[in-house]
């Protein structure tokens, strides 16, 4: 089952590719077993640990296996991965090669969550970049190829060390394998591991994304087409954060410990940076590329702080995050398809004329602020409470941007939605509304009822405690 | 105390309500939505009398997040805050089925009322921190709908704004103190960490730190000194919004706050002293900027901040039981008050302006009446109830220091004048407006009729020494903390007796003064600078926010320029890719000799580190 799901997108995208003209139903009803299976490995999962284990040599003498495995935080990122592909697949009305580009992603990234070898890992997170260019390259605005040029680049300066680090890690520790397993038992000691986890970090690092390797985010957001829907795959793309916690950080405990205190500090510096250069931003694209760079800086804050709660929290921010931030940037389509434009200060008091994607945003709007009871919350509490225990003062700092969240978020909406109504805009329409329902549901769940995943992540982070030496 | 499924079913029931109304509230006529939402409250107030009856309940879920449970406490405090909110909060929506009638948002009014008292009802229900924390931001959001009810006006849409980000601030001090606390403790649990501090012999040193940080989150709730400029703008919604949310109930949260968290300060006397100074100096700044304003509202919306600024006196002083007391007088007549301008802004279609008043005593009999109760019973006259409670507070600051004392006397002064200004200016003289007043109909007149008793009567539950006083000890059974120790009674009654001639002398003198049409040049002056509030606005402007704008503007072009910094060690970093691309040939032995260079690389680096 678990191949099925994580191929079954790629298969459907080459199809998919070839004969565009199957466009949106073949696209759903591939994104949409792809979610019910999800859904059911998640029901079916025995509650900790790793499960639906599967592995097969791929260069035997290399040590390279073909080697999958679902634990809570994996099965939680599937879940969110697989809900905002299929919500964008209903909603997008794009050409069918954009789906199957996005389908092909999918995979990539389920990939991505899925890996228990460190190559087969590598291998996915690096694919996972065909795609996401492709769709800049084919789709995007006037100049895509800059930014195509500068997101290319950013990832490859940081998947070179990291190849590197690979390599070291497996060779320097004696592992006989890739496979996470032999890598766990194999621990990397001395004097290398400072720098081992460097390599790692820095490609982890572009895609949480930290300052100052954020800067590719931008354009590449800006960029890409209107729909929103290549925003939304970027930003289930923006990995890094569960990449440091099932690779980094577990297979080099020591090394995390030697930059904990730089990396703490990137954390919440981008918290707080993101959310006051956000406010500054002229249009939608921006603005929320720049409060998501805010929100992986504090999930990257709780991660960091290497405790429990800290850990759970950032896991559970950036699956919530995933959701509501690729239904911001759909959302922000769906604004622009009425408006022309993406420009916030485009059009005036669409609440009156479209009360209905008026509260859906408001709604998304008020997830990305973590109002409680929304899913944006959740998260961002318990990496608050981890991240008090590790640093108060770097607390401080990165949580400020709650302050700064409120101001832009709610500026941008107001200045669209409210004031004088500039003119009027189509309300949602049936298939918009299914969206929106699911959307809110989502949130609604994620926010009222967090235990349902929280309870999947605690082992997970409850391990990773353990592996860096204690219960702080 | 008994598990009920009838405590979150009071939050429930609300929130139906809101839920209902927002998605299907097009489809029904008015003033069904008005019904129905008032009748979901009632049914609220009805549980929340049954459980009391009860002697309380609670109701907890566990590990809603990993060690934080979710539950909920009906004690005698929370009890009582359950009336008030449930009580006054039906009333103020019975009245606004009659204000808002024929708005073109009228059933959205309601789904957004109804949110906020399902909010509320968390917020004073919880017995964990976080949530109430929901209910704290909660109501927070209630409270941003419902001030930009009317969003097409831009003036409106920022006033939400501007509350909402100054609330910001103080919920950043409210999670980081929940932070400490959880650090300190590992639990979030309200009556939890009640029992842990309580029996605890050595206390962290910590403690006056997350006293400190729950302390700010009540200053941006309560709008206390410095945070206190959103308040007044928050006047912008519809007045049914201002007397439910910016006087009766939301407002006192912090108040509420402090009382709940009553274990603490008790232990933190630096901290207890700081809130009483912060209530002293709020009590004096909105007491001050009363008198030079020129809308009815604006005039009733500093009333509270002063008011709110006696309850954190009392809190602070370590009467958390008087702070509650005063929250319930004051949730009667600022809830009255409040309704009365809004029947008196009914009446003259929509003017706010008192120089554009006056007279409404003979066109609006029964709303005089109202405005004058309200007006006398917040002015302190002795036997209403604003006066029972504001005597406790000068009681208890009197037996804490002499300095408190007299600042808190003196606000007793300034606001026996401004009540008589307000009362003066709206109901007596001749109109001096061109519309023609008609008084309010029923459905608006009866709430303020019960508010009006309400206010007349209820300080009676709290009476000095011999009478029994029945609030003390109903509060102190949940907060565990007795009264400061009573002074005797002749010292009481000379005290009641001095604030009984301050508040008289102050009616008196109001309402003679302010009949007169001119006034001393200092007035005029000191009026000027009143009604800008004391420039807060201006300095919060030039001080913070537009620094802080300058700032994101600069950093938004800087982080263009970053990218532009890259480009060098991109071009650098591209013609290594594009050469290492040249190496993808397809040659396992290429990629095999690539990986061993790469090792061996990092093995040199390792070595010679």
């Amino acid at each position: 089952m678990i191949h099925l799901a994580l191929f079954l997108p790629l298969v459907a995208g080459v199809v998919l590719m070839l004969a565009p003209g199957l466009g949106r139903a073949l696209a759903l009803v591939a994104s949409g077993a792809t979610f019910v299976l999800s859904l059911a490995l998640l029901v079916r999962y025995p509650g900790e640990g790793l499960a639906y284990n599967f592995q097969t040599p791929l260069l035997e003498p290399a040590g390279v296996y073909y080697a999958v495995g679902l634990d809570g935080a994996s099965l939680f990122l599937w879940l969110a991965v697989s809900l905002v592909v299929l919500l964008a697949v209903w909603l997008c009305r794009v050409p069918g090669r954009f789906l199957a580009l996005a389908l092909m992603m999918e995979t990539g990234l389920l990939g991505i969550f899925a890996a228990t070898d460190l190559v087969l890992f590598y291998v996915f997170f690096e694919a996972t970049l065909i795609p996401s260019l492709v769709m800049l390259g084919l789709f995007g605005g006037k100049e895509r190829m800059k930014a195509l040029y500068t997101f290319a680049l950013f990832t490859l300066a940081g998947s070179l060390p990291m190849l590197a680090s690979v390599l070291a890690v497996r060779y320097l520790g004696g592992s006989p394998s890739f496979l996470l397993s032999d890598l766990l038992a194999h621990p990397l000691e001395g004097s290398a591991v400072g720098l081992v986890f460097l390599g790692f970090a820095l490609a982890f690092t572009v895609k949480t994304p930290l300052f100052p390797l954020h800067a590719w985010l931008p354009s590449f957001h800006a960029e890409n087409h209107s729909s929103g829907l290549a925003d939304a795959m970027g930003t289930l793309y923006k990995v890094g954060v569960f990449a440091f916690f099932r690779w980094a950080m577990p297979l080099l405990p020591q090394g995390f410990a030697e930059l904990q205190g730089l990396l703490l500090l990137l954390a919440a510096f981008t918290a707080l940076y993101g959310a006051w250069v956000a406010f500054a931003a002229k249009d939608w694209k921006r603005l929320l590329a720049y409060g998501g760079v805010s929100h992986m800086g504090l999930a990257a804050l709780g991660l960091f702080s290497g405790t429990q709660e800290g850990m759970v929290g950032a896991l559970f921010l950036l699956a919530a995050s995933m959701v509501y931030t690729s239904g911001l940037f759909l959302f922000a389509g769906m604004v622009g398809e009425r408006t022309g434009g993406l420009e916030l200060n485009r059009v005036g008091g669409l609440a009156k004329s479209a009360p209905a994607l008026s509260v859906l945003g408001l709604f998304l709007v008020m997830a990305m602020v973590g109002l409680p009871g929304l899913s944006g919350f959740p998260g961002e509490f318990l990496a608050l409470l981890g991240a008090y225990k590790a640093s108060p003062w770097l607390t401080l700092l990165g949580f400020s941007a709650v302050i700064a969240a409120a101001a832009y978020a709610l500026t941008a909406y107001q200045s669209v939605f409210h004031q004088h109504e500039t003119r009027a805009a189509r309300d949602l329409e049936a298939r918009e509304q299914v969206f929106a329902a699911s959307m809110v549901a989502s949130m609604l769940l994620l926010g009222l009822y967090p235990r349902l995943f929280t309870e999947l992540l605690e082992p997970a982070a409850k391990q990773l405690v353990l592996l860096l030496g204690g219960g702080s | 105390m008994p598990e009920s499924i009838l405590l979150p079913l009071t939050i429930t029931l609300p929130a139906l309500g809101f839920a209902l109304l927002g998605l299907f509230g097009k489809q029904l006529k008015e003033p069904l939505p008005g019904v129905i939402a008032s009748g979901l409250v009632l049914g609220s107030f009805l549980l929340g009398v049954l459980m009391l009856l009860q002697g309380g309940a609670r109701w907890q879920v566990e590990n809603w997040l990993p060690g934080i449970p979710f539950s909920l406490l009906l004690d005698n405090l929370s009890g009582l805050m359950v009336m008030i909110v449930a009580g006054v909060g039906f009333l103020i929506h019975v009245y606004a089925i009659g204000y808002m009638h024929k708005d073109a948002g009228y059933s959205r009014f309601f789904a957004y009322f109804n949110l906020f008292i399902a909010m509320m009802l968390t917020l004073v229900l919880a017995d964990s921190y976080p949530v109430m924390f929901i209910g704290w931001e909660g109501v927070g959001l209630a409270s941003y709908l419902l001030i930009g009810f009317w969003y097409h006006d831009r003036v409106n849409a920022d006033s939400a704004r501007k509350a909402f980000i100054v609330n910001r601030i103080g919920d950043l001090g409210f999670l980081l103190g929940m932070a400490v606390l959880w650090a300190v403790f590992g639990s979030l649990s309200v009556s939890g960490l009640k029992q842990q501090i309580e029996a605890s012999q050595a206390l962290s040193s910590l403690l006056p730190l997350a006293g400190l940080l729950l302390f700010l989150g009540a200053i941006g709730k309560s709008a206390q000194v410095p945070l206190m400029v959103w308040l007044p703008d928050a006047m912008a919604g519809p007045t049914p919004v201002s007397a439910l949310i910016h006087a009766a109930t939301m407002v006192t949260a912090g108040v509420y706050l402090l009382a709940r968290s009553g274990f603490i300060y008790v232990n933190t006397p630096d901290v207890s002293l700081l809130i009483a100074l912060v209530g002293l100096a709020t009590a004096v700044y909105g007491a001050l900027s009363a008198f030079g304003q020129w809308d009815i509202k604006r005039i009733v919306a500093y009333s509270t901040v002063s008011q709110l600024g006696y309850m954190f006196l009392a809190a602070g002083v370590g009467a958390y039981g008087v702070a509650i007391f005063h929250v319930l007088t004051h949730a009667f007549f600022k809830a009255l008050l409040f309704l009365s301008s809004g029947s008196v802004i009914h009446a003259l279609g929509g003017e706010q302006d008192i120089r554009r008043m006056g007279g409404m005593k003979k066109h609006l009999p029964q709303t005089h009446i109202h405005g004058l109760v309200g007006a006398l019973a917040l002015g302190g006259l002795p036997l209403l109830s604003g006066f029972w409670s504001k005597d406790a507070i000068l009681t208890a600051s009197f037996e804490y220091g002499f300095p408190l004392y007299l600042g808190a006397l003196a606000v007793a002064l300034l606001t026996a004048l401004y009540s008589m200004r307000w009362y003066v200016s709206v109901f007596l003289g001749q109109y001096r407006g061109q519309a023609h007043p008609h008084e309010s109909p029923p459905v608006m007149l009866w709430p303020n009729h019960l508010l009006a008793l309400g206010a007349l009567l209820i300080g009676f539950v709290g009476l000095p020494q011999p009478f029994p006083n029945l609030i003390q000890p109903f509060l102190a059974k949940a907060t565990g903390l007795e009264a400061p120790h009573q002074p005797n009674m002749g010292l009481e009654w000379t005290l009641i007796v001095v604030s009984a001639v301050v508040a008289a002398a102050g009616l008196y003198l109001g309402w003679q003064i302010f009949q007169r049409t001119t006034f001393p040049r200092w007035f005029i002056r000191f009026q000027h600078a009143s009604l800008r509030s004391f420039y807060a606005d201006e300095l919060y402007n030039s001080l913070l926010v537009n620094p802080l704008k300058s700032m994101a503007s600069l950093l938004f072009g800087a982080d263009g320029g970053l990218l532009a910094g890259y480009q060098g060690v991109a071009r650098m970093v591209g013609s290594l890719g594009a050469s290492l691309a040249r190496l993808e040939t397809g040659y396992l032995r290429l990629y095999v000799a690539g990986l061993l260079l790469a090792a061996a690389l990092m093995i040199l680096l390792g070595v010679f580190r």
